[in-house]
């Protein structure tokens, strides 16, 4: 469900699936943690696939931001339509750093 | 045809064809036996009849040279007398003989006539003869000599025909018996020749001068078949006869040709000469009677030879008629034997395991199985079969336990239903209904997508006078997000109930928000109350859709642009939302199921959609206009159920109370 991709020393994961809902929220949530936990504290999560997110696969996300914690950074690049609404309307695009794309957010993290 | 049939029937036939077999050899056998001993007893007879003959002869040439006087009456009637007595005996036991083997012989009867004739005819001439020896007849005996000479002779040669009729009705296959039987037919030629000469040369020797050419032609053609006779028994000898036979074939012929053959031709040519002759009758009858007992004596080597033959054959036909009888009951027992093995070691199994396996294939598992200690083909199967029957009864026990672990789980899983049909009851009655709270008329819509729901809300009475209501939508669904929706079901309606005056509705956002578990699901929620007395409302929106407000005259807001949803992050901060709420205007608060549903496409019915729902029934009254959502939902889904639980609380600030009685 997820690629990566190792750029400028920053871990781009790109979401394969339309939708992040509650059937694919624990797989994402593992999948990423894997990610988090094997190091990579620069993370730019791809989202521009994603046409969909429910409540739990935005609580996966919260999730996997608390585990990452301070010592590193997770940006949301790509979040458009639903995505992005739900980012504004649950305030997250204040706690995410959301960038239209993947470029911007590497050139952001990377700097 | 089943194999057991295919089996025996082959076994029983090859055995059939194998007795068959032996017992047609049996036959040929008996036949052979019956031959020989027909032969053995055609044989006896004949040689009975053969010294019957000889001793018929004999009585002949005594009976005729007493008759021309030629011996002394009283010693020759002695010695004619013991003559006739074996003539008598030898004919009676052939007699014997002769109805002895009636059974076995085809023409006994036949020959008891003839040989009974014989012995009548035989009976007068004895008669004819001791007529004419009596004292009273003087020389008439000399006279009728010759004529009693010739009856004698018929006799003689009857008897022997006789013979030769049974000879040639049972004539042997043996070459060897065959050749004897030829020679001593040969033989007997010989000694009847010898014989009629011993009689007819005695009667010229007596009286020499007296001899007639015709006599001296009969001695000489007797000379002649005895030659005759002789040179047919030397043609003979070519076949393998037996040693003994042989010499003593040879033996008489010698001495025959060394004596008496030459004697009778120089007797022969003084008769012709008129010469006196060398010898007296009375010595030739007796050197007749040495040549004639030389000849029997070949006689009875011959028959003995054949006797012995004859009974080597018999006894050999015994032992093969014993031998293939023995085969036939080996073989009796061989195919009885061969039977019952194929129908115990093969048949028998065969039905068993055959029964067993189409009673398997019936699922019958109780069936016992042969037990076989078996290393062959047979006792494979029944190993193989004991297998299938363990695997059989392996896969009903475990078709069992599935069925019993099934139903179990059918009982669980409905006890489950059960329990959450309660729960989803106890869910239901914490919801408000509609009604009316001082001048707030509020109205719900409740579908959870499951049978309880993470979704909740409530309207409560202040004492302050205020209306706090709230909503809820705790993140995912079913079972724990409708236990967590109770959690805070309970915590809003507490902090409600309990907020002292002048608290800011923020502050309990804040407060619940910091003391939410963090291993809780989060949830989003509109938080808000309406103050009856002004016309003012106000909203904390955490995370939950922007609620729309119907005015009165049908125009649609909607309010805030998002919050931190409760339980997410600890530090979120609360703005309170402050908004108009005059008489007829309606609050409609809903949880994202409503715009996140989905058609059958994957389409989600929208904000948009639903804004222009909500425009276009503005003038329904608030339960109207819920159900008209809820049918415009249902259509849009295409069936009754739901991936999200789905909410709605519309909460209505009532016009100026009108007076009863006032009138439009």
């Amino acid at each position: 469900m997820l690629s990566t991709d190792l750029r400028d020393n920053v871990l781009v994961v790109r979401v394969e699936e339309k939708r992040i809902d509650a059937s694919k929220a624990p797989a994402f949530k593992d999948e990423m943690t894997r990610c988090i936990d094997a190091g990579q504290n620069q993370i730019v999560l791809d989202m521009s696939q994603v046409d969909f997110i429910d409540s739990s696969g935005l609580g996966a996300l919260v999730s996997c931001l608390k585990r990452l914690g301070p010592r590193g950074s997770l940006a949301v690049a790509g979040a458009t339509g639903a995505v992005s609404r739900l980012f504004t309307l649950t305030r997250m695009d204040r706690v995410f750093a959301l960038h239209p794309n993947v470029d911007t957010a590497v050139e952001q993290l990377s700097a | 045809m089943k194999i057991r049939h295919i089996l025996l029937l082959l076994t029983a036939f090859l055995g059939a064809a194998l007795l068959i077999a032996v017992a047609v050899q049996i036959r040929d056998e008996l036949l052979g036996y019956q031959t020989s001993e027909r032969l053995e007893a055609s044989n006896t007879v004949r040689e009975r009849l053969l010294l019957g003959t000889a001793a018929l002869a004999n009585e002949r040439s005594q009976t005729y040279v007493l008759l021309i006087g030629q011996r002394n009456e009283a010693d020759s009637v002695a010695e004619l007398r013991d003559v006739r007595r074996q003539v008598d005996d030898l004919l009676n036991a052939a007699e014997r003989d002769v109805t002895a083997t009636q059974a076995s012989l085809s023409n006994t009867s036949n020959s008891l006539t003839i040989l009974s004739r014989i012995r009548q005819e035989l009976g007068n001439l004895r008669q004819q003869a001791d007529d004419l020896l009596g004292p009273a007849e003087g020389m008439r005996g000399e006279q009728f000599a010759p004529r009693w000479f010739q009856e004698a002779t018929r006799l003689v040669e009857e008897l022997q025909s006789s013979r030769m009729t049974i000879l040639q009705r049972e004539r042997p296959l043996d070459p060897v018996l065959r050749t004897e039987a030829v020679l001593r037919a040969y033989a007997a030629i010989l000694s009847e020749s010898i014989a009629r000469n011993q009689a007819l040369m005695s009667r010229a020797l007596g009286n020499p001068a007296e001899v007639g050419g015709l006599e001296i032609d009969a001695i000489s053609q007797n000379a002649g078949r005895a030659e005759l006779a002789w040179e047919l028994i030397d043609g003979q000898m070519a076949v393998p006869l037996s040693a003994t036979v042989k010499e003593s074939v040879t033996r008489t012929h010698d001495s025959y040709s060394a004596t008496f053959a030459p004697l009778q031709r120089t007797l022969m040519a003084s008769l012709l000469g008129k010469v006196p002759p060398t010898l007296g009758p009375e010595e030739w009858y007796d050197l007749t009677e040495r040549a004639l007992s030389n000849v029997a004596l070949m006689q009875r080597e011959l028959l003995q030879s054949s006797r012995e033959r004859l009974e080597l054959e018999l006894s050999r036909a015994k032992r093969s008629v014993a031998l293939w009888s023995a085969l036939l009951l080996l073989g009796a027992a061989a195919v009885l034997a061969s039977i019952l093995v194929v129908r115990r070691r093969v048949v028998r199994p065969l039905e068993g395991l055959s029964q067993a396996m189409l009673r398997l294939a019936d699922n019958d598992l109780e069936i016992p199985l042969p037990r076989l200690a078996r290393a062959d083909e047979i006792g494979e199967m029944n190993d193989a079969l004991r297998v299938f029957k363990a695997n059989a009864i392996q896969r009903q026990r475990t078709q069992n336990e599935k069925q019993i672990l099934h139903a179990r789980l059918r009982d669980a899983y409905s006890q489950l239903q059960k329990d959450l049909e309660a729960a989803a009851v106890i869910q239901q009655t914490m919801l408000p209904p509609s009604s009316r709270i001082d001048g707030v008329e509020y109205h719900g819509l409740f579908r959870p997508s499951s049978l309880i729901a993470g979704d909740t809300y409530n309207v409560v009475r202040r004492t302050d006078g205020a209306v706090g209501f709230f909503q809820v939508d705790v993140a995912g669904h079913g079972a724990a997000a409708a236990l967590v929706s109770v959690a805070c079901h309970h915590a809003l309606s507490q902090a409600i109930l309990t907020r002292t005056q002048g608290t800011p509705l923020e502050e309990i956002a804040v407060q619940i928000n910091e003391e939410w578990p963090e291993d809780l699901p989060y949830f989003t929620m509109i938080l808000g109350e309406i103050d009856s007395r002004t016309q003012r409302a106000s909203i904390i929106q955490a995370g939950h859709p922007s609620p729309l407000v119907i005015r009165s005259d049908g125009a649609i807001e909607v309010i805030g642009d998002g919050g931190f949803p409760v339980g997410m992050l600890p530090a979120a901060s609360y703005e309170k939302i402050e908004f108009d709420l005059g008489p007829g205007d309606r609050l409609f608060i809903y949880s994202d199921g409503l715009v996140e549903a989905e058609d059958q496409d994957g389409e989600q019915f929208s904000e948009t959609r639903l804004r222009t729902l909500v425009r276009d029934a503005a003038n329904d009254p608030s339960s109207a206009l819920l159900d008209r959502v809820n049918d415009v939902l249902r259509n849009w889904r295409g069936s009754e159920t739901l991936d999200d639980d789905l909410s709605v609380l519309m909460l209505e600030r009532l016009p100026e109370r009108i007076p009863a009685n006032a009138v439009h």
